[in-house]
């Protein structure tokens, strides 16, 4: 089966300012529909990379391909792709009507044609009609967001860009729009190019991951691959809390440096452990005694904070009998070598 | 409720005895003006509006108010400008000594206008240049550049300037970036600068009185014939000048309106 050609093409795409390299030698095929996150810390370069690839800034070297074609020198005005900025960047003197229709007054589309788009796109956002001729600054946040989006896709972008924009927004609202989001992609079936800080934001909506770190990828895969198999400490570490435990090798065989425990398999330099492969019991795998440290009710599941000797270690379990240790207790925990992440760095 | 009424008569009185501050002098002006004695004696024996005639055959009174306004439209022109430049670079740009050069710049505001004027005539003269009301306008818009910088500034703070970006990253050019999103976000600092400018210009007395050589602007040759020579041709042109100013700023006024229409 012959693939479509991918959406876009990044070719050794480097950015520097002055000393500092905020984009490294990135290639990269991002398919035709997909929706492709970029994570990373504040600093590791991902708004220089989507300001590269919308045209707001140009490569120092490498080359970036649109279907094939070279766009690496064409300006973000004469790009087919539109960017929702992480101020959003609404025309704060110009109505909601106003602002979805710019992309349209500026190609020279008549007025009766660009309002008959607008009210279509409102609908598409879930904004009432009548909220064409309201000021943008009489919308609520989660209003602006909505318009925002709706004067991207006015300029019926090939790709769209999001440079963090959920990132002002509060807990519920985001967790409102993430799947809003999620939906209009598979419904307009563009590619969408998102920026976050967050794995988890990203976890939601996307159908592959990219972790970025100074200027370079860390790791890119599904959500499921970067769930499972983080290939460093770094990207697991993304992921929120999670147990990272050294092997030592001095000892002739490897084992787990702070438990104390044999390591009759490790594959790598340290185990991820995800909270919830760690549980009270002992079981066929490794197991070791540990002090309940405190205990949160995350709701469904009830999160415990271990210590093992000098090592802190986190655990998380399913609501019911299994979760009934209360904080003072020392108890058995034990995990299924199965569920090990081995990383090497 | 009594303690209401009470209120409400305090505020009458405040509001009342403020406005009357305000515009008492302004009425006395306009009465002088209506004598044909040389020294100010209320109430006239004689009311007359001989003076407004002889301001009206008399050449000078064109000639003063064309060189005040000659001067204020300069320095209009330059302050703007200026204003507008540097209003752009600190909301635009974040640049090292920002914060120092934006102190730098207010400095002069707080400088005495005497001492400036002074500084500026000796600088002027020591550079070989001969005072005129081109001089007045360099030493006008030192003084008003600054200010006109600031209110600019003011209006423009909270601007976002990715909303350019944003503009040019939907099709827009440089040229319709501008049109579109900059100089409207510009236009009410850019009013009320130049409306600044123009008045603080007009009204200037400290720093005309060094560097305007043999021109002599309105305020300078009110206070002038004030302190010496002076007859109910002083008031009256001081009126006449108070309603020319007026005049500008309504027609400005006017301007807005009807660019605020077409946008």
């Amino acid at each position: 089966m012959a693939l479509p050609p991918p959406a876009l093409t990044l070719t050794g795409l480097t950015k520097r300012f002055g000393s500092k390299t905020a984009v490294d030698d990135i290639s990269l095929d991002i398919r035709d529909g997909e929706f492709f996150t970029i994570v990373g810390p504040s600093g590791s370069g991902k708004s220089s990379l989507v300001r590269l690839l919308a045209g707001l800034d140009t490569p120092t070297t490498g080359r970036l391909h649109l279907r094939g074609t070279d766009i690496t020198e064409v300006p973000a005005n004469r790009r087919p792709t539109a960017m929702v900025f992480q101020s959003l960047a609404l025309f704060d003197h110009r109505s909601v009507g106003q602002n979805i229709e710019f992309a349209m007054k500026m190609k020279g589309v008549p007025q009766a044609e660009r309002r008959a788009r607008a009210l279509d796109l409102l609908r598409l956002v879930r904004l009432p009609e009548d909220y064409y001729p309201r000021p943008v600054t009489q919308c609520s946040g989660g209003e602006r967001q909505r318009v925002a989006l709706a004067r991207a896709l006015g300029s019926d972008p090939e790709i769209l860009f999001f440079d963090e924009p959920l990132s002002a927004i509060d807990y519920r609202l985001r967790k409102t729009l993430e799947v809003e989001l999620k939906e209009l992609h598979q419904r307009t079936g563009k590619t969408f190019i998102y920026i976050t800080h967050s794995l988890e934001e990203a976890m939601v909506m996307s159908d592959r991951i990219a972790i970025m770190r100074t200027g370079r990828f860390e790791q890119i895969g599904t959500p499921d691959e970067i769930y499972r198999r983080p290939n460093s400490r770094f990207v697991a570490s993304f992921m929120g809390e999670v147990n990272i435990l050294e092997i030592s090798r001095t000892k002739g065989t490897p084992h787990f440096a702070d438990l104390d425990l044999p390591a009759p398999q490790a594959p790598g330099a340290f185990a991820v452990l995800r909270p919830e492969a760690l549980s009270p019991g002992a079981g066929e795998g490794p197991s070791f005694d540990a002090l309940v440290t405190q205990k949160l009710m995350l709701g469904s599941r009830t999160q415990f904070h271990l210590r093992a000797g000098n090592t802190a270690l986190i655990a998380e379990v399913a609501a019911g009998p299994r979760s009934a240790l209360e904080v003072g207790q020392t108890a058995r925990f034990g995990f299924d070598p199965a569920d090990i992440a081995w990383v090497d760095s | 409720m009594s303690g209401g009424r009470h209120i409400l008569w305090l505020k009458v009185i405040w509001v009342g005895t403020v406005v009357t501050a305000l515009y008492l002098p302004i009425v006395s002006v306009i009465l002088a003006s209506l004598a044909n004695t040389r020294y100010m004696r209320f109430p006239h024996r004689v009311w007359t509006l001989d003076a407004y005639r002889a301001a009206a055959a008399d050449y000078t009174t064109v000639t003063l108010h064309m060189i005040s306004l000659q001067i204020a439209l300069c320095v209009v022109l330059v302050s703007v400008l200026l204003g507008t430049i540097g209003a752009m670079a600190y909301a635009r740009y974040d640049w090292k000594g920002r914060s120092l050069f934006q102190r730098l710049i207010v400095l002069p505001i707080f400088f005495p206008q005497p001492v400036l004027g002074l500084a500026l005539l000796l600088s002027m003269s020591a550079l070989g240049i001969a005072p005129s009301w081109k001089t007045a306008v360099v030493a006008h818009a030192v003084w008003i550049v600054p200010i006109v910088t600031l209110v600019i500034s003011i209006r423009l703070f909270g601007y976002d300037v990715a909303q350019e970006e944003a503009a040019f990253d939907l099709g827009a050019s440089r040229w319709q970036v501008a049109r579109e999103i900059t100089l409207p976000a510009l236009w009410p600092g850019i009013f009320s600068g130049a409306l600044f400018a123009f008045l603080l210009s007009w009204s200037n007395l400290p720093l005309s009185v060094y560097t305007s050589g043999a021109d002599t602007p309105l305020p300078l040759w009110l206070f002038s014939r004030t302190a010496t020579n002076y007859s109910p041709l002083v008031p009256a042109i001081a009126v006449i000048g108070t309603f020319v100013s007026g005049l500008i700023v309504l027609l400005l006024l006017a301007v807005r309106q009807l660019l605020a229409r077409r946008t």
